[in-house]
């Protein structure tokens, strides 16, 4: 198992490398600069002029990568054209947000998804099974922002139960700290939906799939056989071998956690990595971009480095493999 | 008191600043020497004391004298005075401090300071728009940043830095969230501002702001679409605010293209446009014909034009006259076997520009023009323009009170950076902009003025559209705004929130 670790955290490396360089190339092909998007007053084409000339955009492509690849390459990631401020505390000051979100997000994900398949495949084909096939298709086929505006239309405008934006009400400071955890969690409620609504429709497909898959095995047979309660043998039994997919699931879902959902946090003015990556693109602010994606990058890569551990935790046959 | 809008402040320094939305949030905070007016209707601008009590020319024209209000303070209690004006001229000229305005100050040769409250601008001639170029850009203290080098300037944390002597001083700031002004209580206007706290929820898109203003959550949206007037208009906790904006809409026709050079072909294109159904579809009614280069609500406007009728009919005689018929009888005009046919260029954020395109295919291809709408995103847009690989674009300007037609008109030499994107280029016009930019007094522009906007007329190198109506959706229980096309906070310091049993 530390074999495994340490062979992935030396690939990590190149291929981090690899995906910012073809971010860099990306973001270039794109027509126009930062200097290009700004909208101020009072600016004239010679104060555009120097003003690219001030970000070094009017350099040869080749030499602004060697120097952001230089600089990265010490831990600097250079400062943001948009915030005016160093790209790692645009960042840090994303993560959190993100992290709280798409962390609600997964548990939201796992825990529907899991209770859903179980309901399921107590008694498949039954109308609880029906329900939950018919209910968790319509749902895996919608996209994420499309039910982000459904939840906003009942829940904020309709019903107006939930804020349709921000992650503090106007004057949250000035709460108490149970009303201010209170005011955060309406707040947050509708983006995780949002986000996690399809991820558990996918999540209870796969694991239904499974564990009816489980429980046409042998070793069921021989449970039944034994005389064992067939709620012990869906829970127990059945449920370990039938996770491992859904494992590989969550480890390429983990990636989300760290580099946000572009759409959701946008649609939400949600302050974390994937609406600081909408900025960063629209605005041409290369320096963010390219930090957002090398932090996505590695977050994708050791989310997959995770999945396969918990993997051979779940599954006796993964660690004995040599 | 909550104003929904699609910026923030994205620094605390104003002469670091590279946006519209900070610039206006920032003119609360730091102070001016005087506030220019609205009322450019009848002659340029006028401008009312606000840091500075007055001010006095000189006889030969050459300098500017301010004379700054005794009683304004810093929030940290020290005086404003004279050399805090030198100090933001030195600022404003740095060039590591690189300030996107800097072009305002190019005539002014010094700022000198006289004694603490009085300061004399120097200029290096006389001409009309020494106040308006020596007002611009806010004051900043000396005191406090004075003593750090501008090299270092682009990696300070302005936001720690913040002291004000405008009406309203910073009170917290999270970046995409909230940005909380309070009252500045050192104010030295007696007993302004009435507003407690001014709160800002910059939103990622449109469609929360609307949706926000109408649940109460912000009081406030300024910049609405026509399409939402209805909504806001039917709310009765809410007040609709409209006033020509300065802004109108257009259609660039890139003159490098063989199809455009010839003005009898773009005469024919503003004919067969109808731009009313334009104003009545697209604005819905908020918005009126735009004639030529100077917008007609402006001083310097040449009231004798007219806007190029909608006649298709005199489109296709012009057309013909021009060679183009229809040859091969595909309905589309031809001449030597090439169509008349285009690519007409938009900003996909724009929704109102991308129904203009539609209109214009429908309205050009009645009289056997093919134009192809493209929806690029914006700054691909404005590449692709200032590249001058287009046809066509629809796009808009906001025209600003200094009138100077230079940078869009003259024909400056190639590889210069310019904003006349279309290549226009008419001897007559260029000499006309160097006269007028040379004379002294408002009164010997405006012939200048009128004769260059009746060449541009004739020659029309854009389609003129409409000229825009700012919306602005606000909640009724915020009292006493004047709202205005100079700033949406304009009076910010006089407004107050009416108690909610006086909300009807």
């Amino acid at each position: 198992m530390t074999r495994i670790a340490i062979r992935r955290l030396v690939t990590l490396v190149p291929l981090v490398w690899l995906v910012v360089t073809v971010t860099f190339l990306v973001v270039q092909l794109a027509p126009g600069s930062y200097a290009d998007t700004l909208d101020h007053p009072r600016l004239t084409p010679e104060a555009r002029q120097n003003l690219r000339a001030s970000y070094g955009l009017d350099r040869p492509l080749g030499e602004q990568y060697l120097r952001w690849l230089a600089a990265a390459a010490t831990g600097d990631l250079g400062s943001s054209y948009l915030f005016k401020e160093p790209v790692a505390k645009v960042i840090g000051r994303a993560l959190p947000p993100t992290l709280l979100l798409a962390g609600t997000a997964l548990l939201l994900d796992l825990g529907l998804g899991v209770l859903l398949a179980l309901a399921a495949a107590r008694r498949p084909y039954g109308w609880v099974d029906r329900l939950t096939t018919v209910l968790g298709l319509g749902i895996y086929g919608l996209p994420s922002f499309w039910i982000a505006g459904l939840l906003i239309l009942v829940f904020a405008l309709g019903l107006g139960w939930l804020p349709a934006s921000h992650m503090h009400s106007v004057g949250a400071g000035e709460l108490s700290a149970t009303g201010r955890l209170i005011d955060l969690l309406r707040h947050l409620l509708l983006p995780a939906l949002s986000l996690g609504l399809v991820g558990a429709a996918a999540t209870a497909r796969l694991l239904r799939a499974t564990l009816l898959e489980a429980r046409a095995s042998r070793f069921v047979l021989a449970a039944t056989a034994r005389g064992l309660s067939p709620r012990r043998i869906l829970w127990v039994h059945s449920l370990r071998p039938a996770l491992l997919p859904v494992i590989t699931a969550f480890g390429l879902a983990l990636p989300m956690v760290v580099s946000g959902s572009v759409v959701v946090e946008s649609v939400f003015s949600w302050p974390g990595m994937g609406m600081a990556l909408w900025r960063a693109a629209e605005a041409r602010d290369i320096p963010l971009v390219m930090g957002l994606t090398l932090v996505g990058a590695a977050a994708v890569i050791l989310g997959s480095l995770i999945a396969d551990l918990l993997y051979a935790v779940a599954d006796p046959r993964a660690r004995e493999e040599r | 008191m909550v104003i929904g809008g699609l910026g923030d402040v994205l620094s605390w320094n104003p002469y670091l600043a590279e946006d519209q939305t900070t610039v206006e949030i920032l003119s609360l905070v730091y102070p001016s020497l005087a506030v220019e007016q609205v009322d450019y209707q009848d002659h340029p601008p006028s401008f009312a004391p606000s840091l500075a009590t007055g001010w006095e020319p000189s006889a030969d024209g050459l300098e500017l004298t301010f004379f700054l209000d005794p009683r304004a303070r810093w929030s940290d209690g020290v005086p404003v005075t004279a050399e805090d004006v030198a100090f933001t001229f030195r600022t404003q000229r740095d060039p590591d401090v690189a300030w996107l305005g800097s072009d305002a100050k190019d005539a002014i040769l010094e700022v000198a300071v006289v004694d603490a409250h009085t300061v004399r601008f120097r200029f290096d001639r006389a001409y009309p728009y020494q106040l308006m170029d020596a007002n611009e850009g806010p004051i900043i203290p000396a005191h406090a940043w004075g003593g750090i080098p501008y090299p270092q300037w682009r990696d300070v944390d302005w936001g720690e830095r913040v002291v004000s002597a405008g009406p309203f001083r910073k009170a917290s700031h999270r970046p995409q969230q909230e940005l909380v002004l309070e009252r500045n209580d050192g104010y030295w206007h007696q007993g302004r501002p009435y507003l407690d706290r001014v709160v800002w929820r910059p939103m990622p898109s449109r469609t929360p702001l609307l949706a926000q203003l109408l649940t109460g959550d912000i009081d406030l949206v300024n910049g609405l679409d026509p399409a939402d007037i209805e909504r806001v208009a039917g709310g009765p906790r809410l007040r609709l605010v409209s006033f020509p904006d300065r802004g109108y809409s257009q259609i660039r026709w890139n003159l490098r293209r063989p199809h455009f050079s010839d003005p009898r072909v773009r005469r024919a294109l503003a004919m067969a446009i109808d731009r009313q159904a334009i104003i009545d579809v697209v604005y819905l009614g908020r918005a009126r014909p735009s004639v030529g280069p100077v917008i007609s609500t402006m001083w310097a406007f040449n009231r004798s034009l007219q806007a190029v009728a909608f006649d298709p009919a005199g489109a296709r005689r012009l057309l013909a006259e021009a060679g183009w018929a229809d040859s091969d009888g595909d309905g589309n005009l031809d001449r030597d076997g090439v169509e008349l046919a285009f690519e007409l260029l938009t900003n996909s954020e724009n929704d109102l520009r991308q129904d203009i395109c539609l209109l214009v295919e429908q309205n050009l291809a009645k009289v056997g023009i093919v134009a192809r709408p493209r929806f690029v995103e914006w700054g691909t847009m404005l590449a692709l323009e200032t590249g001058g690989d287009f046809d066509a674009i629809v796009s808009g300007w906001i025209e600003p009170t200094l009138i100077d037609l230079g940078p869009l008109w003259h024909s400056s030499p190639p590889g210069e950076p310019t904003l006349n994107s279309v290549g226009y280029a008419n001897p007559e016009v260029d000499r006309l902009l160097e006269a007028a930019a040379a004379v002294a007094t408002f009164a010997e522009q405006k012939p200048l003025f009128d004769r260059i906007q009746a060449l541009i007329v004739d020659d029309q190198p854009y389609t003129f559209l409409a000229e825009t109506e700012r919306l602005v959706g606000i909640n009724a229980r915020v009292r006493g705004a004047v709202i205005n096309d100079a700033s949406p906070y304009f009076n910010l310091d006089e407004w107050y929130v009416a108690r909610e049993a006086d909300v009807r």
